[in-house]
């Protein structure tokens, strides 16, 4: 897929399907700090967790913390979607979750520091309104970390 | 603040959230490129600078595409798809022993693999999978299902991308959907979920539109 003016009509017709309108009240903060300050964190909707731990189901608006030590390469996929592709990721973690790429960034001082604890959500079958409680805790535990900046991956 | 990578424009467009970078790629591949180091540091430092804008909603374009693959012909498919065998069960174990070593060849490749998370070894997975095919039956453990038709699927994409390279994905998935054993039991279990008054639903997460479309193409025309 390159754009959705690129795509047969069924799989255009069913994207555009979930256009939303936005979300209200307006967010904004504006930048208080230069990057190279920052922390951040990484947030993904992939389904993503360790392989010890439950997967996805099938509807679910949870969340799984990912400790900014462990390994990417650690990680599975449970996400309920079947409509995207999945061979990437096999390839290369940071495709969908680019913590290696963050963790060269910070090293080289690009940015101030990577946040403590990354999250993953799944991003199938729900209203955003779902993932509001989900969201919250994780809004709350990003400031105990004193994260300044969050960036979010969809797969 | 938040700076997310948008993979459908309209969508973003449309819901405005507050820093957003466009990109072009495929669903699945928000980064781009797997195994390119610097093409994903060029996204996420596209990204990144949306951090600095201070006013919004921003939706910026990310330039630079993907680079495509082309393929004159298919790809070096490393097994040849022939069914054998008059069951489910052994056709579909025929197949599995076809693609096991080049499974293992891929694992030792990445060093990882993602099937796993039924907890069911992927032969013993083909065996269930194959009793129910082959009694014509839909499985009562949907959760287990569910896991176990994404591990099967994830294993034949790591034997199908156990050599080196930048694949295809059109072909790669045509291949898995079009000529695999697999594939065309998994269009069973599919159609016989769609067809069922209180499962319907649970069809449209055990094959993707694509490998729908590919059977509506493949299917003899109506007379």
């Amino acid at each position: 897929m390159v754009r959705l003016s690129d795509l047969p009509e069924y799989e255009r017709e069913h994207l555009l399907a979930k256009a939303l309108p936005p979300m209200t009240p307006a967010q904004w903060v504006p930048p208080s700090k230069p990057l190279q300050q920052m922390r951040v964190a990484l947030i993904t909707t992939a389904g993503l967790h360790f392989r010890d731990e439950a997967g996805f189901d099938f509807l679910d608006a949870s969340f799984r913390p990912i400790p900014s030590e462990a390994s990417g390469d650690a990680l599975v996929m449970s996400h309920s979607s079947v409509n995207f592709d999945r061979s990437g990721f096999a390839e290369d973690v940071n495709l969908v979750f680019p913590i290696d790429r963050f963790r060269e960034l910070a090293n080289q001082g690009r940015i101030g520091s990577l946040a403590d604890v990354h999250y993953s959500f799944m991003g199938a079958g729900h209203t955003p309104e779902a993932y509001e409680e989900g969201a919250g805790q994780v809004a709350g535990l990003l400031k105990q970390d004193q994260v300044d900046a969050v960036f979010l991956t969809p797969v | 603040m938040t700076v997310s990578i948008a993979l459908v424009r309209e969508n973003a467009e449309s819901l405005r959230p507050p820093r957003s970078l466009w990109v072009s790629f495929p669903l699945g591949r928000p980064l781009g490129v797997p195994g390119d180091a610097a093409f994903q540091h060029r996204v996420i430092n596209a990204a990144l600078e949306l951090l600095d804008r201070d006013k919004g909603p921003v939706l910026a374009d990310y330039p630079e595409d993907a680079p495509r693959i082309v393929t004159e012909s298919a790809p070096a498919c490393p097994v040849s798809f022939r069914p054998d065998g008059a069951s489910w069960q052994a056709r579909l174990l025929s197949e599995f022993a076809a693609l096991r070593s080049w499974y293992q060849i891929g694992l030792s490749r990445r060093g990882r693999t993602l099937v796993g998370v039924s907890d069911t070894a992927p032969e013993d997975i083909i065996k269930r999978l194959a009793e129910d095919l082959d009694s014509q039956r839909l499985p009562t453990d949907l959760v287990w299902f569910k896991k176990a038709i994404e591990d099967v699927k994830t294993y034949y994409l790591e034997a199908l991308t156990a050599q080196p390279g930048h694949y295809d994905q059109a072909t790669l998935y045509a291949t898995l959907w079009r000529d695999t054993q697999m594939g065309a039991g998994l269009r069973w279990f599919h159609d016989q979920f769609a067809s069922h008054p209180k499962l319907s639903g649970f069809a449209r997460i055990v094959l993707p539109r694509e490998a729908l479309q590919i059977a509506k193409e493949d299917s003899p025309p109506e007379t």
